[in-house]
């Protein structure tokens, strides 16, 4: 895509408070988690568990919001165009997956398409837009907005390091993206709901607690079981749909062609 | 009282964020009843109060549903038993940890979804606009909320061709992946393809543009509800540092 010919382009100039914002949002991510690992609070409707569920939303949902605002001014026009598609694939595929009763949520596929194609930045603006959008609809879906980045971080993290040359290598770094999602997400679901929000998942969390478990750890359990197959699924399909893609719309990323994200199949 | 179609969208957004945040942080029951039963009646007002409770219920439901298992049946300590079925007993403390819970994830629901359905989109995405906000966040929230129902006629479309195209495509595991496959490819491919040719047009047209520029739309807006705003953020942030300050020291 060529730069902007008739208008100065508004993304030169605050490189370092853009990469400050980023550096506090990851700090801010990481903080609450190992904090609240650490701690591994206990008390949760009562006294301090208020207090601890409101400062997970407000810690996890505010490092979104940083990391969508240091990574935003940067993306391109022709990135930009793609995230309102993917977002809209999100819900769309997502429901149609929830309509034929397959255990998975698939609803990180657009995502994770655009990590693919567009890179990580991209990657994580879409995944953090996502979940604000879908909070329209939704609105516990909120907190849970610095793991939908970290969906699409790590889709273009794995396309960069050539997760996309051999198709088995899409499913592979599905499940370890998947592990690593979990883990972050735990805590939102284990502090700020006190369990998960849907009654299988509830009914993994509830064996795990009459196993011994603590609550936090219950939920972290759940989600390795759960989010390592749901993001190998979505890793898979999202690459045979970019392989599906015409080469001379996958070339046209700046992101495909430097990395060589497709290797061989890109025809470059 | 004002109709939410008078405040200025980021006015609700801000008083519902310190009803949220004063609600949780209190924990208290009657509190978030009664948060809940002011949306209701507030609904009511609006002509949404069906929606409201529907798509309320969509998500309420099944949350309730995954707390009662995960507490009502394993919550520790002496409490009298209210049911028992094999090794699972229903305790009291149990199913009161696990309404409170509800509860507090309910008020979030309630007030969430009755701010979306109140604000009118095309407000908000114009106050976006004329916000502080990157000029590309509006674009993508209004994009993405006309692409949806785009999408998704789209979509029913082409699942219509591609069953009178192929017929029956089968049960289980393939026949899954092959609906996913018939629909999604050329969805994808489609879509993909029209956001390419659309990204030369808005790149020529000067987009991201900065600075201000001139919008068809009014937002109203006015002095008390800056003020309003401002009140409700502090708010938002005194409220719960005050309220579980008071709670650590009064033991």
């Amino acid at each position: 895509m060529s730069s902007n010919l008739t208008i100065d382009d508004a993304r030169a100039g605050g490189t370092l408070p853009r990469r400050l914002m980023a550096v506090a949002g990851t700090l801010l991510l990481v903080g609450t988690y190992i904090t609240l690992v650490i701690t591994q609070p206990t008390a949760l409707a009562e006294g301090l568990g208020q207090g601890v569920a409101l400062a997970t939303f407000v810690a996890y949902l505010a490092a979104a919001i940083l990391l969508l605002a240091a990574v935003l001014p940067e993306v391109p026009v022709a990135t930009l165009t793609l995230i309102p598609v993917a977002l809209a694939l999100n819900v769309i595929l997502g429901q149609f997956v929830g309509s034929v009763m397959v255990p998975l949520y698939l609803d990180s596929i657009g995502t994770v398409l655009i990590g693919f194609l567009a890179g990580r930045r991209a990657g994580a603006a879409t995944g953090v837009l996502g979940t604000l959008i879908w909070s329209l609809f939704a609105p516990t879906v909120l907190p849970f907005a610095a793991g939908a980045a970290l969906v699409g971080f790590l889709a273009g993290t794995a396309a960069r390091f050539g997760a996309l040359r051999r198709i088995y290598l899409a499913p592979v770094a599905g499940l370890l993206s998947g592990v690593i999602v979990g883990v972050i997400s735990a805590p939102v679901a284990a502090f700020v709901y006190g369990g998960t929000s849907g009654v299988g998942t509830g009914a993994l969390v509830a064996t795990f607690r009459a196993m011994g478990e603590s609550l936090f750890s219950a939920v972290t359990k759940q989600a390795l079981i759960s989010d390592p197959g749901d993001k190998a699924v979505v890793f898979l399909i999202a690459a045979l749909l970019v392989y599906a893609l015409p080469g001379r719309l996958t070339s046209s990323f700046d992101f495909v062609r430097r990395y060589r994200v497709l290797g061989r199949r890109s025809g470059n | 009282m004002p109709q939410a179609d008078q405040l200025h969208p980021f006015t609700v957004l801000a008083l519902a964020t310190a009803v949220l945040t004063i609600t949780t942080a209190a924990g208290y029951w009657p509190l978030s009843l009664a948060v809940i039963v002011g949306c209701l009646v507030l609904a009511t007002r609006h002509r949404c109060l069906g929606k409201l409770c529907a798509l309320s219920a969509l998500i309420i439901a099944p949350t309730f549903g995954s707390q009662l298992m995960v507490h009502a049946l394993f919550t520790p300590g002496p409490s009298p038993v209210l049911a028992q079925l094999g090794p699972f007993e229903l305790t009291g403390a149990g199913l009161w940890l696990a309404t409170q819970l509800a509860l507090r994830t309910a008020v979030l629901v309630v007030v969430g979804l009755l701010c979306a359905l109140v604000i009118d989109r095309h407000r908000l995405i114009a106050a976006i606009d004329l916000s502080k906000a990157p000029p590309q966040l509006g674009y993508l929230v209004a994009a993405t909320l006309s692409l949806l129902p785009q999408l998704s006629a789209k979509q029913h479309a082409i699942g219509q061709a591609q069953a009178l195209r192929l017929g029956h495509v089968g049960r289980g595991p393939v026949g899954w992946f092959q609906r996913i496959r018939l629909r999604s490819v050329p969805l994808v491919l489609g879509s993909l393809q029209d956001a390419a040719d659309r990204a030369p047009h808005l790149a020529a047209r000067g987009f991201p543009a900065a600075g201000t520029h001139t919008r068809l739309r009014e937002v109203p807006d006015s002095t008390i509800q800056r003020v309003l705003r401002r009140v409700a953020l502090i708010c938002a942030v005194a409220g719960p540092a005050l309220i579980l300050t008071l709670d650590r020291f009064s033991g």
